[in-house]
């Protein structure tokens, strides 16, 4: 079979190198070499063999020569047998023997070309008409020829091989395996890899060696496209005396389609293909394959199996790779702890083992309802955090923040995941949600002054706010509004190293217990459904609640709440009362705000919490009915709970302004002044310096 | 006096025009006017046989020994150079027979420059070196013409073509050498183009030309002449190994390069002699700047004009011997008339002056000289 069309398929490969050549432009010559039609028939049986020095030595009738030569060529080619025309040529060789060609020959085996070389230009140049034995400069020839070609083929130099080649189309045989390999390699190194397939096609039709054979199908597989490589395996010998085995290279092929498929959910591999390469993983310590089926379960649903695999792959020394598959499993099976411990060990093995760390620890924090860490864990992830400038895990350490009732920490975070990254729309969210709880208004404003028209539920945030100022039509003193003029905002770079200092995160461990707030529409959640809550559980209820809370819809909050006060565990009904106080307090109904808090007990952190909200909404109220004893009275209330900020210290002021007791007044505005909002403590200080000029007129 | 010195100062860019000027018209008449060698039985049998023994191998590979025994292209030019002044017709086939197999390797079909015996591959940088090509057709294209051999004409004229093909380049108005084909255009470095003039085997040009007549020999040759002219009319007049042309034909050091005229410029004063380019100004220079009484044959700084080393072997100072014989007649010493090799790079420079001096200036060398 192979030996069918060996010389044709000859012809057309010297065809193409002759095609290429003149491709290569005027540098190219053309061939010096025998012409296509000289070039000596392949054998496919056997390989062609270089007899011409043994040809020599018979004819000089050197026998112990000749059976060297024999012995060496036997032990280059197994398969070769002696011709058996030697003793002929022994017995005609009557000619006497030229010593010259015998040391040139001798030269030749010892492969010193250069030698030969310069002898025969040595013996030329001493009588012009010798010449040196045909065969002789033709084996010089062909050695010189499949040198430049080898030295091209390792400097790279694709064109001097192809056209070395074309030049000497007798190294393209059986033989010169290498050479057969080098000139394939050449094609595929200059785009023709149609080519490179027909050198491999040439050389599986013709040439014997099982073990060439199977190394062209492994070179095959790192030049061709795979399809190509199928088309080879149909050149493989299953009977005769060395039958081939391709097996290695279909498992190849079968590795690298679940390879492929193993990053591609959408793909799936065959089951033959999946045997193929749970074969390879008995057959082998490696953990190449393991890791390939590692990724195939992983990015196909099975993240159990794939845990198992990159286990084994551990095990195996598969290394970073092994340990980020492991780490995206143990996530995959919602083992975020886990995950994390494990992660962290592995961070700084490659940036891939970082990256899934980051990602874990986000996902750690961002879980709901979020978890009670511990300090040992949240003490790590803010360092890589910190160090990493990861965005997305300093806006969960935000929401993780938020949620777990520490509002500044989560202010800061939230700030810092903006400077990494200054359009992430859910850190500009919570940030303004921060703000607006901490009641810093000239961040809250500077913040929705950046996003109102990029984010609705911002806009919403501050229309709510505006709604909720606008309810009351009685007219305010001009000097009044000063408190709601947003202020220049200080900006104060939050620097990541205060956060770390700060890092009150695990203190709070009441804060850290379930606790529904805005911070989840960041899942995803929808209730903008109107629906009746009667009939909810209690913690659907809640839920509900909180998201109703979150959309503004305050009243339909608190109906919610109700229901989860009637129904919920102690756990909810405390957080019911929590979220109606807050619906209330959004609505501006302080005094049905301090009912609902009062619905259930509050710890004592959240007493803390609500009786500022709801003292600071009672102020307000009453400073804008001008009930300013009232409002002192709810100040100093408040007061008493927690530190009196500047705007509300403004308020204070104003209320002493307006009746008539400028001395407190003026000692509240310079205080205010001292604190560095000159401008508005000003104001206030002009304002009495007026008042009581008139007064002394 | 300073007043002078202020009125004179505006003349000076014009002082500089006009001597540019000259200059280039005294070139421009210069229209390739080589006197051919004949090379050929110039180096005495037991002269070569010293160096091949010491610095050529078996399998043809010239070996630097200062360097690591290395071989380069240049080298191999130069073993088949001097082989064929020896007319050793059997180590010049050896030494093509390397060159051919191991060096001859690039797809553009010039000469890689590096060849490594302790690396794997041998070929340690791909790129090529223009001066070795030159001199490797150079010479294969005077054996082929002496010895009868097609081959090596053949070859020649392929390496010629080659040379033209790739390695000359514009700059402005003039037509330069590239030191390679690739990293030394206006293209490849900020400074570029970059040149090295120790390239210019100006002797060789004429009979590239005869091989490649579709490539401009002329203009590069003259162009050469020029810019030496101008890179040796600085302060120290001396030019620097490496010249970066980034202002056209006002040759500064390139950049990462010693600013030093040094091992490689040393050639340039043998390559005019052989080339028969006596009448160059600046030879007369520096056959003073050479003579023993002043600095010697050195290794300076083109800058400042201080001297970085000063190279007293026989190589070098046949190279002054060269200069005073050629321009004043003087006979060489007697003792650079005994070939004592040392390391590869001089005792190549000795035998290209001695085979020079045998053809040229016999008088000089010959047994009746004192």
């Amino acid at each position: 079979m192979r030996l069918v069309g060996s010389a044709i398929t000859t012809a057309i490969l010297i065809l193409g190198f002759a095609a290429i050549a003149q491709q290569t432009g005027p540098g190219a010559q053309p061939p010096a070499g025998p012409q296509p039609s000289e070039s000596p028939p392949v054998n496919g049986s056997q390989p062609q063999v270089d007899e011409s020095a043994l040809r020599y030595f018979a004819s000089q009738g050197d026998t112990r020569r000749v059976n060297a030569e024999i012995a060496r060529l036997r032990a280059l080619y197994p398969n070769w047998t002696p011709p058996s025309d030697l003793s002929q040529l022994s017995a005609g060789g009557n000619a006497a023997p030229d010593p010259i060609i015998e040391r040139l020959w001798n030269l030749y085996r010892e492969d010193r070309i250069a030698e030969v070389r310069a002898a025969i230009a040595e013996r030329q140049a001493a009588d012009s008409n010798w010449k040196p034995p045909e065969e002789l400069v033709t084996a010089l020839e062909t050695v010189e020829a499949r040198r430049r070609l080898v030295n091209a083929s390792d400097s790279g130099q694709w064109q001097t091989v192809l056209s070395v080649a074309t030049e000497s189309p007798g190294l393209l045989t059986c033989t010169n395996v290498d050479v057969l390999w080098r000139v394939a390699e050449a094609f595929a190194r200059t785009d023709q890899p149609t080519r490179t397939r027909d050198v491999y096609t040439y050389l599986l039709m013709n040439c014997a060696n099982p073990a060439e054979r199977l190394a062209t199908l492994q070179k095959a597989l790192t030049l061709l496209p795979e399809q190509q490589v199928t088309d080879l395996l149909q050149f493989e010998g299953r009977t005769g005396e060395t039958p081939d085995d391709f097996g290695s290279i279909r498992d190849e092929l079968a590795r690298r389609r679940v390879e492929r498929a193993s990053l591609d959910s959408k793909m799936t591999a065959s089951a033959e293909d999946l045997a193929a390469v749970e074969r390879l993983i008995r057959n082998t310590n490696e953990a190449g394959p393991v890791l390939v089926l590692g990724w195939y379960n992983y990015h196909h649903g099975n993240p159990a199996r794939a845990l198992e695999l990159f286990k084994t792959a551990l095990d195996r020394n598969g290394a970073a790779k092994a340990a980020e598959g492991y780490a995206m499993s143990l996530r995959a099976l919602e083992r975020l702890a886990e995950a994390e411990a494990f992660a962290y060990e592995w961070r700084e093995r490659a940036p891939e083992n970082m990256k899934i760390y980051l990602d874990i620890a986000t996902a750690l924090l961002s879980q709901d309802p979020p978890p009670r860490l511990d300090a040992q864990v949240v003490g790590r992830i803010v360092p890589a955090v910190t160090a990493q400038r990861f965005p997305d895990a300093a806006q969960a350490l935000g929401w993780y923040s938020y949620n777990t009732e520490q509002i500044r920490t989560a202010r800061d975070w939230f700030r810092t995941a903006l400077g990494w990254k200054p359009e992430d729309e859910p850190s500009a969210y919570g940030l303004a949600l921060s703000t607006q709880r901490l009641n810093e208004r000239a961040a809250f404003n500077a913040v929705v002054a950046r996003w109102r028209n990029r984010s609705e539920r911002i806009a919403d945030l501050a229309d709510g706010t505006n709604a909720r100022s606008g309810q009351r039509s009685a007219p305010v003193q001009p000097r009044v509004e000063v408190d709601a003029t947003p202020r220049p905002a200080v900006s104060r770079q939050v620097t990541v190293e205060r956060v770390e200092v700060e890092q009150p995160l695990v203190r709070t461990e009441e804060g850290v217990r379930v606790r529904q707030t805005q911070a989840r529409s960041v899942l995803g959640r929808s209730c903008a459904m109107t629906r009746n809550p009667a009939g909810l559980s209690g913690d659907a209820a809640l839920t509900r609640g909180w998201c109703l809370m979150e959309i503004n819809r305050p009243l339909e909050a608190v109906a919610a709440f109700d229901q989860a006060i009637a129904t919920g565990s102690s756990r909810s009904r405390e957080e019911a009362a929590y979220g109606k106080s807050l619906a209330y307090l959004r609505k501006n109904l302080t005094s049905e705000a301090a009912v609902a808090a009062a619905e259930a007990p509050q710890t004592r952190s959240r007493q803390v919490e609500l009786g500022a909200s709801i003292l600071t909404q009672r102020a307000l109220a009453a400073y804008r009915d001008k009930r300013y004893v009232e409002t002192l009275l709810a100040l100093s209330e408040r007061a008493r709970l927690v530190p009196e900020q500047n705007d509300l210290l403004l308020i204070r002021g104003w209320s002493y302004f307006n009746l008539g007791r400028y001395k407190d007044a003026e000692q509240v505005f310079r205080a205010v002044q001292r604190t560095g909002h000159s401008e508005e403590a000003s104001v206030g200080l002009n304002a009495i310096r007026e008042a009581t000029d008139q007064v002394a007129q | 006096m300073t007043l002078q010195v202020s009125r004179r100062a505006p003349f000076l860019p014009w002082l500089v025009a006009i001597f540019s000027l000259v200059m280039v018209m005294s070139a421009s008449s210069q229209n390739l006017s080589v006197q051919p060698l004949k090379i050929v039985g110039t180096v005495s049998a037991a002269d070569w046989e010293a160096y091949r023994s010491r610095f050529v191998e078996d399998s043809g590979r010239v070996v630097d020994t200062a360097n690591g025994n290395i071989s380069h292209s240049e080298g191999q030019g130069y073993g088949l150079l001097l082989a064929l002044a020896a007319s050793d017709r059997r180590s010049f086939e050896q030494i093509w027979s390397f060159t051919f197999t191991e060096l001859l390797i690039r797809d553009d079909g010039l000469a890689v420059w590096k060849w490594d015996p302790e690396a794997k591959p041998r070929v340690t940088d791909r790129n090529n070196a223009t001066d070795g090509d030159l001199l490797i057709a150079y010479a294969l294209a005077k054996a082929g013409e002496v010895w009868q051999e097609p081959r090596y004409t053949a070859a020649a004229r392929k390496l010629a073509k080659a040379i033209g093909k790739n390695t000359f380049a514009r700059s402005g108005r003039s037509l330069l050498l590239l030191p390679g084909a690739d990293g030394f255009g206006a293209g490849d470095r900020p400074d570029g183009p970059v040149v090295n003039l120790s390239y210019w085997v100006f002797e060789a040009f004429p009979v590239m030309a005869a091989l490649a007549p579709e490539y401009e020999w002329n203009r590069v040759w003259r162009d050469g002449v020029l810019l030496l002219q101008q890179a040796a009319s600085g302060r120290v007049r001396l030019p620097a190994d490496w010249l970066s042309l980034e202002n056209g034909l006002q040759p500064k050091p390139a950049d990462g390069f010693p600013p030093e005229f040094g091992y490689n410029s040393l050639r340039i004063p043998l390559y005019l002699l052989r080339a028969g380019m006596t009448d160059m100004e600046w030879l007369r220079a520096l056959k003073q700047r050479w003579s023993a009484e002043n600095e010697g044959v050195a290794v300076v700084n083109v800058v400042t004009g201080q001297i970085r080393e000063r190279l007293a072997d026989q190589g070098y100072a046949i190279l002054h011997a060269a200069l005073a014989c050629a321009l004043d007649g003087t006979p060489v010493p007697a003792a650079l008339r005994t070939f004592e090799p040392s390391l590869y790079y001089p005792s190549t420079l000795y035998l290209l002056a001695k085979s020079l001096l045998g053809e040229k200036y016999p008088q000089c060398v010959s047994s009746a000289a004192p």
